[in-house]
């Protein structure tokens, strides 16, 4: 119902009322869709930008037009500005207060943060930085190698009405590391935060802001194949970038926390744990943890829930961790809900014969077929319950169709739980989009894409689990439709924005549908 | 009946208006002229022609009046209707259709009112602005001078979107200068019509001046969704109704890449109170004219009238949204009653199928800065209500009403809906 783009009206009706005195010009000429996305704040839309070239200035030279629109797809702001033609926008963030955006130079390797207030104006500072050559290295062998709608390249995380927290991993062959600014958005204020003391390798995850104090997951390999690296909770003073504490996560268990919630004024860590001295790209997970972590590092509390024993009663599991049919399991996010109860979602996958891959073995002669006689297999989705003291309360297991991957030949022996990482970093092949919760957790909605083939409809479906006053319940949107392509973005909490593309009309249509 | 003679004209003027081009830029005349009579089509295959053929008739009176006044209107080929249109305006077609929409006539005093909107329409055709206007454009569009420009911006490799841009800019300043100025004409020619008639021509200036606050003016009492919502055992939840907070609250439209004068020069109409200012001097203010002329009875009838006429097309168009704002703003008035909430029954139904269908986004409004804040309010209630809770707000909404309802012909099955839906949830 919303036109996004329309073309100019010429039109010569003479009216009489004041209803035809506005007039609407649209530039669709050269309207190449390149970037959209949903500006959020936390998991909350807020608006919408769509970002594309308008015209060649001159061969280094492009206009574009950056246009924001608020979430009710209302245009609120069309910036019209010349920059280099390497310029693209990475990625965006709003923090309640202001919005930022990530431009990406690919020719200077520069970062250029660039933020507007509330009044849609544009500030008179920016933030920029070059990129060092491991960081483009990273960019290259991940957000610009996958072209997919969920863009992978996810490292800008707002700080309410202060600023905004960058999280930029950085690898060189087989050296990794992480660097974390602080982009404060009022005034031009900065700081960066890269880990120091001796690894070879570090991996650095941000958790969350609590109290002024910014949580990461930091993990250190002593070598580069370390399967081992110890895991560590670092915070930060969110006004000066300084170390607060470094606290390892080896506890009763070998912990890795992997989000953060903030619940009756305790900052909440959790994650899966393992078995002391596990390889963590090898070895099974034994369950997941949930700690409550002060101001200073220390725990004031710590739960463990096993998958044999505490899941094992709501699901078939099997000792080594792997779900009869469901295959094993990524875990995408956890949250809580206003209720106290936890919610993890995950995804199943597993490795299954491969039948192509067999048979290029076979005709092929024995390891030169380049393709592996195993692939993978993308199963189900499930969705576990935690009660408020971090017992299993439930697990679901909703059905889908399988996703499968071929796998290069020698991948074989790679341990399945990295395989999920694979999965979800490399190959981009896990169904779930996004999870989004409004801000007192009374509601949220975990959202997954999947393919449908019926007597009365073939094409893709778009899904949802929801959470709304304790209830669980689930939606699908059917997206295939007569327009050229059709495409999802998150909406406002429980709503998605379906976009019709129209290719011979030149026409991108929008309209919102609320998941029931 | 109304139909088929109005289209028949109107279809029979398009072929002689082709039939009669030369060879100059026939193919663009003949395009402009299959598009117009396509509005003239599209009015009555989308159902927007009033059709009640006392409204029709009393219409034609008034036009009757002001065309055997006016001897200089006897050969034009006029076809005067009204729609069920909501908006208020009124407008020519540019070939003899001239359409008065119900959403303008329901604010009108009286016939004088009327009487200057359709001369000043009448006007447009007399003056032929609309071809007029066909002829600048085509000339301009096929001039050399055009068509050089245009090949030569194709041709370019940078800077081609700022030179389009600057192009067409100036075209449709022109465009729409030439139009403000036809507006004013228009006026002028409109109350020298109006003087020969009988009707007063104060009365054009109240008419303007209606317009000028027609954003603003209200027929009907405010609504209050939670009074009209809430129920024994039921309370309506202000959550529904908060506003959120924008990305950009403090942004306004001075925020618009064009300029003030720009977005000046792309009005169409002169604004009212410039156009008052123009027409006052001509007024003969001892002139004393009648406010009715023909029937203020049948008038008052179709005032009142009109608005269900409005709705019902609302819900034809699938517009659920702007049907359900309508409907709340009738039932607070006592002739209206029944059949508004026989409509709100209906439309929360049809809402409730269309969100469980995921076709809510195109039968709803998002709210927008224009839209006065009640209909912002409505819109934003139903966005943020669930399945389960517009079955369950309709049920217990049936439930209220079902006294008062009792033997009115449609809600029965409304009401036997809306518990069909609630029953999905009300294990």
């Amino acid at each position: 119902m919303r036109q996004l783009l329309l073309g100019f009206l010429f039109f010569f009706t003479l009216s009489f009322s004041l209803f035809s005195q506005g007039i609407k010009i649209d530039n669709i000429r050269k309207a190449a869709l390149r970037t959209s996305d949903a500006i959020k704040e936390g998991s909350d839309v807020k608006g919408y930008y769509f970002f594309y070239v308008n015209d060649k200035v001159d061969k280094n030279t492009n206009e574009y037009t950056l246009q924001i629109f608020d979430n009710n797809l209302k245009i609120l702001k069309d910036i019209k500005f010349q920059e280099s033609k390497d310029v693209t926008i990475l990625e965006s963030s709003f923090n309640g207060a202001d919005l930022i955006f990530l431009f990406y130079n690919s020719k200077e390797r520069t970062f250029d943060y660039q933020i507007y207030g509330a009044d849609g104006k544009k500030k008179a500072f920016s933030y920029s930085r070059e990129l060092t050559k491991k960081e483009k290295n990273y960019l290259a062998a991940s957000y610009l190698s996958i072209n997919d709608d969920e863009q992978t390249y996810k490292g800008l995380y707002p700080i309410e009405g202060k600023g905004f927290i960058s999280n930029m991993p950085s690898r060189e062959d087989n050296d990794y590391t992480f660097q974390i600014d602080y982009f404060a958005s009022a005034s031009k204020k900065q700081w960066t935060y890269t880990p120091t003391s001796s690894a070879k390798k570090f991996a650095g995850d941000y958790l969350g802001c609590y109290n002024n104090i910014i949580y990461l997951e930091v993990l250190k390999f002593s070598s580069l194949l370390d399967g081992k690296p110890d895991s560590y909770l670092v915070g930060l003073d969110l006004e000066t970038g300084r170390q607060l504490f470094e606290k390892q996560t080896d506890s009763k268990n070998r912990f890795y926390p992997a989000n953060m919630s903030n619940l009756n004024g305790n900052a909440y860590i959790f994650g899966e744990y393992f078995e002391e001295g596990a390889n963590i790209f090898k070895d099974k997970s034994r369950g997941f943890a949930f700690w409550n972590v002060d101001a200073s590092g220390k725990i004031n509390s710590e739960k463990y829930c096993s998958w044999e024993s505490d899941l094992g009663k709501y699901l078939n599991v099997s000792s080594n961790g792997k779900i009869d049919d469901f295959g094993f399991m990524y875990l995408h996010n956890m949250l809580q809900a206003s209720d106290g109860s936890i919610y993890a979602i995950g995804e199943g996958y597993k490795k299954v014969a491969s039948a192509l891959g067999i048979a290029s073995t076979v005709l092929s002669g024995e390891g030169r077929g380049g393709l592996s006689t195993l692939k993978l297999k993308v199963t189900d989705m499930i969705l576990l319950k935690f009660d408020a003291n971090f017992n299993v309360a439930g697990a679901t297991i909703y059905e889908k169709n399988d996703n499968s991957i071929e796998l290069q030949s020698g991948m074989e022996f790679v341990s399945t739980p990295l395989l999920g990482k694979m999965i979800k970093f490399t190959f981009g092949e896990f169904d779930y989009s996004y999870t989004q919760t409004n801000k007192d957790n009374s509601e949220f909605t975990v959202c997954y894409s999947d393919y449908m083939r019926s007597k009365d409809y073939k094409g893709g479906v778009f899904n949802s689990i929801s959470y709304h006053a304790g209830k669980i319940t689930t939606d699908q949107i059917k997206t295939s439709s007569a327009a050229s392509k059709s495409w999802v973005l998150p909406g406002k909490q429980g709503q998605v924005l379906v976009l019709d593309y129209f290719k011979k009309e030149k026409r991108l249509d929008g309209h919102f549908e609320k998941l029931n | 009946m109304l139909k088929n003679k109005i289209l028949n004209t109107a279809e029979e003027f398009k072929k002689k208006s082709i039939a009669s081009l030369g060879k100059e830029h026939q193919k663009e005349f003949r395009e402009i002229y299959e598009d117009r009579f396509k509005l003239v089509k599209e009015l009555f295959e989308e159902n927007r022609i009033l059709a009640s053929p006392e409204a029709n008739e009393y219409l034609q009176s008034i036009l009757k009046i002001i065309v055997s006044s006016n001897k200089e209107l006897k050969d034009l080929p006029i076809r005067l209707i009204f729609s069920k249109d909501c908006w208020p305006n009124a407008y020519s077609i540019g070939e003899g259709t001239l359409v008065v929409n119900a959403g303008l006539f329901i604010y009108l005093k009286n016939e004088a009112e009327l009487v200057f909107v359709i001369c000043h329409e009448l006007s447009h055709l007399y003056l032929d602005h609309g071809n007029n206007a066909i002829r600048k454009n085509i000339d301009l569009i096929t001039s050399q001078e055009f068509q050089n420009k245009l090949k030569r911006i194709s041709k370019q490799e940078y800077g081609a979107g700022a030179e389009l841009d600057k192009l067409f800019k100036n075209f449709a300043f022109g465009i729409r200068r030439h139009s403000r100025e036809n507006e004013a004409e228009a006026d002028r020619q409109a109350l020298n019509f109006m003087k020969n008639t009988g009707f007063d021509c104060k009365d054009s200036i109240t008419c303007l001046r209606l317009l000028d606050t027609i954003d603003e003016a209200r027929l009907f009492d405010t609504i209050s969704l939670p009074s009209t919502f809430t129920f024994p055992g039921f309370q309506f939840n202000m959550k529904w109704l908060n506003k959120e907070s924008s990305i950009f609250g403090a942004m306004t439209e001075d925020d618009s890449p064009l300029t003030k004068n720009e977005i000046d020069s792309l009005k169409t109409h002169p604004d009212c109170k410039k156009r008052i200012k123009l027409l006052e001097p001509e007024l003969d203010l001892s002139h004393n004219g009648n406010s009715f002329l023909v029937d203020s009875t049948r008038f008052e009838i179709y005032k009142t009238k009109f608005p269900v006429e409005m709705a019902e097309q609302l819900f034809f168009e699938k517009n659920y949204s702007r049907y359900l704002y309508y409907s709340l703003l009738l039932s607070h008035s006592a002739p209206y009653r029944p059949y508004a909430l026989l409509s709100i029954a209906k439309v929360m139904n049809a809402l409730f199928i269309s969100q469980r269908d995921h076709t809510f986004g195109l039968v709803t409004d998002k709210e927008t800065r224009g839209y006065p804040d009640e209909y912002n309010m409505v819109l934003r209630f139903i966005d943020r209500l669930r399945l389960e809770e517009l079955a369950k707000i309709n049920y217990y909404f049936c439930q209220q009403i079902s006294e008062e309802m009792n033997g009115y012909s449609g809600f029965e099955s409304e009401k036997l809906e809306a518990t069909k839906n609630w029953n999905l949830y009300n294990h």
